[in-house]
């Protein structure tokens, strides 16, 4: 079938559906009975499709499977990528549930405190008529005002989503609304039924608040409070917003409602949306969310740096999305949106992408022994073909276990960069250099000196080049940046920092024993404060300068007798313990910190096509759309048009032709001079007195030719031809019609891209 | 970074350009006072059959360039399947290839197509024929597999939106690749422009068992969609694919620009108009038509002129009675008013001499 519908074109629908072409919509087909080899799509089962892929019969097919996309091979991609989207996925959702649980177990007390007082004022659930009136207080509705400090609300859906969650799991009711509830054209009503839809699960005709007292008096539903979380406050509707409030309060001991609102801007927020009668029964408490530079540090934490899935970001889509974070959007929503963009491209793109799974096992190097040994040739030789094999020294031996150390390798420079960034991170939190920074400067294959730059200098393109001067500071990046900063910092400070890199270095024991050695010193610092008077100890430096700068040589003495050794009492010891942490970090950078895009087979692992992301993420239909028309022969290859240069063909499209001539006209263009000129360009000099234009000079025999086509034009089609035009321009929106005061002028929309 | 630069210089490059555009403007509009009615356009019946009789330029060039899209049909599968939207943009009609990429690729889930040019486009209905489908498709799913009885509720159109969303969302197909598609043609369109419809399609947009292939044209399409929408509920995956394939069906319902305004269509309504009128009313008439034919590089015919004359030949009695057809002429946007040079008001005929003398001969 796929063949058949290689060779032709789509079918029209114009000639085969007309009917449908008119229909507001309809049903193109109903679902096949499937193929069985989809049937049984689970993850985790990429070995197995692999082994059969690398059995004779699959060998041969391989050819075909390449172009047409036979349906074992499709399913591994996509595995690998769901795989790894989902891991990513649940990472994300941790961290950020993390970053808000604090505020959610302070959000979750106080919305027990508020219901045992509406509680303690009157009977929920009571089969009273109608509440009877007590004092003012118990009238009140709780609200909670959640500062989101953000006034992107896109990254606090989720938020409040988790918040729903969180609360749902510690018995309360909960019902999630949104601006789209509170609006002025559905009223009162929408609200009132969204709320009856979630609490009671089922819609009636009209919002009756009596239904929900007497599904509150049920004895399932009894004793527990109602909170309603209302996302975006600042887009919902004041009146309609302010009636909800004061319905809720005449019910609220009959219906314990209790109220989250989420807040984008100020605290006064509520006093400006709602009208003064339902402001007063507000009784309000203010909780705040992190920030989202915070929340993407987190992130990148956790995703980027610690997360070591098989899927990684080249440099130069790094700096992208920090651009993209940082300037164009600024939500974390984005960002992630656009990683996964990025990862769904890069597993549709790396045929070999799907070793990654070797990445989180335990024994990645049998892992991988075993999936490399069972690939098909095809597959095989694509890894040797990849650009950074280049880098392998000795070309000669293209071994199953060449392309296996290859792997192994990235993993375990992969682990040991993760822990470097992490470090240079923890010193850079003190001067408040964010990880994002670190991270794209880390990732920069040219950051390193000597031999790497040069070899792969060659495959980086000039796209983002410049922009390292502008932002990154080449001389003084963030990374020598957090490294001399340590100098400065006070005993307490450092401390600290070398307990974090004592975690952080776990997985390199060479560097993680000079760190226990520094704190040991720092601590005899501490101690020697304290044993002061008793004039104990010169101090004695423990290692020289020379001995840190090459970490590699493994220690043999333990930290501790090491410590014992030294003491440290005077200002200069001190500083002298800040300049080995520095010298410590330096180290690491030079030796562990190695870009992935410098390794050989990094492809398999790191996704660098920016362009392709871009692309994918943001469409530029106002430049693109104008390119098409103004460079219409790029893209259409016909032999007819693309020898034109500047100028106008009467073969070209028709369409194309009138934009071109809109661009010499002002804003408004006059309908008569632009059909002029367009009936010029499509007939010859000779046949127009009013043609403004020469046409270039056609080969003989295609001039004939124009000239026996001429004749056949009539004016009619001339007319109906521009009018076509026209109207296709209409539907780009690159026109705006004649208007009633200037019935002759259509108005240009776009000036340049 | 330099995409932000750039961007700074686009904006400095098109803010320039606007401002020389306005220029041209300034300087372009006593040049070309030209007027669309100078042009002859045929009738507009001629006009329509033309248009229908267009031939397509670049047909084979076209075709091809269809054919090299097949090549992405897989990556559009895949990215359909990881949970994305495709929104494909370019210029040229992207029916056709919508509806093969659909018909070809997605055979294995129920595809509905949204016209979204036409005027009006009712999105309940869409919604509810997707919840049918998709209900049907479950059932199957089920009979092949464990053959578990359906608790779910059979979806059906007095159900309300909420409902049938819900079941669209509803976790009951845990495999991700059991879901239904949407392909919108324009969903941009007249009949989805406005911020309901777009709501609603974002909503259905982001069901988890709902994948939407969707086409614009619009250069600001973009402004339809709040950063929700974009990035939490339709999630695009974007594609370029100029097709230069003509907008068939999709430019039925524009009107044609020299059919409409054109003095054609003026001159015949006014016709039509006159017919109906006293034969007082068109002798008025006349004797501005013939005035203006007479003084053509005049502003017009000053009232009290045409009141004097219109009373020599016993055409009104009053003022009163001249002021009455003249109402009766500018409600049927027959004559216009403007101030002459000297003060007065004068009326005149927004037709061309041509069209007058024509005019004249059809009511005479």
């Amino acid at each position: 079938m796929e063949s058949e519908s290689l060779d032709s074109p789509p079918a029209s629908p114009i000639a085969n559906n007309g009917e449908n072409n008119l229909q507001p919509f309809f049903v193109l087909h109903k679902a096949l009975p499937r193929k069985g080899s989809r049937k049984a799509s689970e993850t985790g089962k990429t070995r197995s499709k692999l082994a059969s892929l690398s059995s004779p019969k699959a060998a041969e097919k391989s050819e075909e499977t390449k172009q047409v996309g036979e349906d074992d091979y499709d399913e591994v991609p996509l595995e690998a990528f769901d795989f790894v989207w989902s891991k990513i996925d649940r990472t994300i959702k941790d961290v950020l549930l993390n970053i808000n649980i604090s505020v959610f177990d302070v959000i979750h007390q106080w919305v027990c405190e508020s219901f045992s007082t509406i509680k303690s004022a009157g009977t929920p659930g009571g089969l009273h008529s109608y509440p009877p009136l007590t004092d003012i207080t118990c009238k009140q509705i709780f609200t909670g005002l959640v500062m989101t400090k953000n006034v992107e609300f896109v990254d606090d859906l989720l938020t409040f989503k988790e918040l729903a969650m969180h609360l749902k799991s510690h018995d309360s009711h909960v019902v999630t609304l949104s601006s789209m509830d509170f609006t002025a054209k559905s009223g009162i009503g929408g609200c009132l039924k969204s709320l009856q839809r979630q609490l009671i699960k089922f819609t009636p005709d009209t919002a009756d608040i009596s239904i929900l007292v007497s599904w509150y008096s049920e004895p399932e539903n009894k004793g527990y409070p109602i909170v309603v979380i209302i996302d975006d406050m600042e887009r919902c509707n004041g009146c309609v917003l302010s009636e909800f409030i004061l319905i809720l309060r005449e019910w609220v001991i009959k219906i314990p409602v209790i109220l989250i609102m989420g807040v984008a801007t100020t605290i006064d927020a509520p006093k400006k949306l709602l009208t003064s009668n339902a402001l007063q029964y507000l009784s309000p408490c203010k909780f705040t969310l992190g920030s989202p530079s915070e929340r993407m540090d987190a992130i990148m934490e956790a995703l980027l740096v610690k997360l070591c899935t098989g899927f990684d970001i080249g440099h130069k889509v790094a700096v992208f999305l920090r651009n993209y974070f940082l300037r164009h959007d600024g939500t974390v929503t984005s960002f992630i949106r656009a990683l996964k963009i990025a990862c769904s491209k890069h597993f549709l793109m790396e045929p070999l992408s799907f070793l990654c799974e070797g990445f989180l096992s335990e024994d990645s190097h049998s892992f991988w022994m075993e999936m490399c040994e069972s690939l098909p040739v095809e597959m095989h030789k694509c890894a040797f073909d990849l650009p950074s094999c280049k880098l392998i020294d000795d070309v000669s031996c293209l071994s199953t276990e060449t392309l296996v150390s290859g792997l192994s390798a990235v993993k375990s420079l992969q682990k040991d960069w993760s822990s470097v960034v992490l470090c240079l991170f923890e010193a850079g939190k003190f001067h408040r250099i964010k990880l994002f920074d670190i991270f794209c400067e880390a990732l920069d294959p040219n950051r390193q000196s000597g031999a790497v730059e040069d070899r792969v200098k060659a495959s980086s393109s000039g796209i983002f080049l410049h922009s390292e001067e502008c932002f990154g500071q080449r001389k003084t990046g963030f990374i020598s940046q957090a490294v001399r900063r340590i100098k400065d910092l006070p005993p307490a400070q450092l401390s600290q920092l070398l307990q974090i890199w004592r975690k952080h270095t776990e997985g390199i024991t060479e560097i993680n024993v000079k760190v226990e050695e520094l704190l040991s010193m720092l601590d005899f610092d501490g101690e020697s404060k304290s044993n002061k008077q008793d004039g104990i100890g010169s101090p004695r430096k423990v290692t020289s300068p020379g001995e840190s700068k090459s970490p590699k040589k493994v220690r043999t003495g333990s930290p501790k007798k090491a410590a014992s050794r030294s003491h440290l009492n005077t200002e200069k010891d001190k500083e002298a313990v800040n300049l080995k942490a520095v010298k410590l970090l330096e180290c690491m950078v030079k030796d562990y910190l190695k870009p992935i895009e410098s390794l050989p087979f990094h492809e398999i692992f790191c996704f660098k096509h920016v362009d392709i992301l871009q692309s994918a993420l943001i469409g530029d239909p106002r430049k693109m759309i104008q390119v098409d028309l103004l460079k219409s022969h790029t893209y259409l290859h016909c032999s007819c048009c693309n020898k034109s240069g500047e100028s106008l063909l009467p073969s070209m499209n028709d369409t194309s032709i009138i934009y071109q001539l809109a661009q010499e006209h002002g804003d408004l263009i006059n309908l008569h001079d632009w059909f002029q000129s367009f009936k010029a360009i499509i007939l010859p000099p000779s046949n127009t007195k009013k043609g403004k234009r020469k046409l270039q000079m056609y080969p003989l025999s295609k001039k004939r030719k124009v000239a026996v086509e001429i004749e056949s034009i009539s004016e009619a089609s001339i007319q109906a031809r521009f009018c076509k035009a026209v109207t296709e321009l209409q539907i780009t929106g690159l026109l705006r019609m004649p208007s009633k005061r200037r019935p002759d002028f259509v108005q240009r929309i776009a000036f340049g891209f | 970074m330099d995409i932000n630069d750039l961007d700074d210089d686009e904006e400095f490059g098109f803010s320039r350009n606007y401002f020389l555009a306005k220029e041209m403007r300034g300087s372009g509009k006593k040049k070309s006072a030209q007027k669309l009615s100078d042009i002859d356009v045929v009738d507009e019946q001629e006009l329509r059959v033309a248009v229908s009789n267009i031939e397509t330029k670049h047909e084979k060039e076209i075709d091809t360039l269809l054919i090299s899209y097949k090549s992405l049909y897989p990556k559009w599968v895949f990215e359909l399947r990881c949970g994305f939207g495709l929104l494909m943009y370019g210029f040229g009609s992207k029916k056709s290839l919508l509806e093969d990429f659909a018909s070809t690729e997605l055979t294995d889930c129920g595809v509905i197509v949204i016209n979204g040019y036409l005027q009006s486009v009712n999105v309940k209905n869409v919604v509810s024929t997707l919840a049918e489908i998709l209900w049907e498709q479950l059932k199957t799913r089920r009979r092949f597999s464990a053959g578990s009885t359906s608790k779910v509720q059979q979806p059906s159109s007095s159900q309300s939106m909420e409902d049938l969303l819900a079941f669209l969302d509803g976790s009951n197909a845990k495999e991700n690749d059991c879901f239904v598609c949407v392909v919108i043609h324009n969903i941009d369109g007249p009949g989805l422009r406005d911020c309901e419809s777009q709501q609603y399609l974002a909503r259905l947009a982001s069901c988890s068992n709902v994948r939407v292939v969707a086409s614009i044209d619009h250069v600001n399409t973009a402004l339809l969609w709040d950063k929700k929408m974009v990035h939490t509920q339709f999630n695009w995956c974007w594609y370029h694919v100029p097709t230069f394939a003509p907008y068939k069906v999709e430019g039925v319902f524009f009107p044609l620009i020299l059919a409409c305004s054109g003095t054609a269509q003026n001159a015949k309504t006014a016709a039509i108009v006159l017919q109906s009128l006293t034969p007082n009313a068109q002798s008025v008439f006349k004797v501005l038509a013939q005035h203006q034919l007479a003084h053509s590089d005049e502003e017009g015919m000053p009232i009290n002129n045409l009141y004097a004359t219109c009373r020599e030949r016993f055409l009104v009695s009053s003022q009163m009675t001249l002021n009455s057809h003249l109402t009766e002429f500018k409600d049927h946007e027959l004559i216009k008013t403007r101030r002459h040079s000297d003060g007065q008001d004068c009326v005149y005929i927004p037709l061309t001499s041509e069209a007058i003398t024509n005019l004249l001969e059809e009511i005479g």
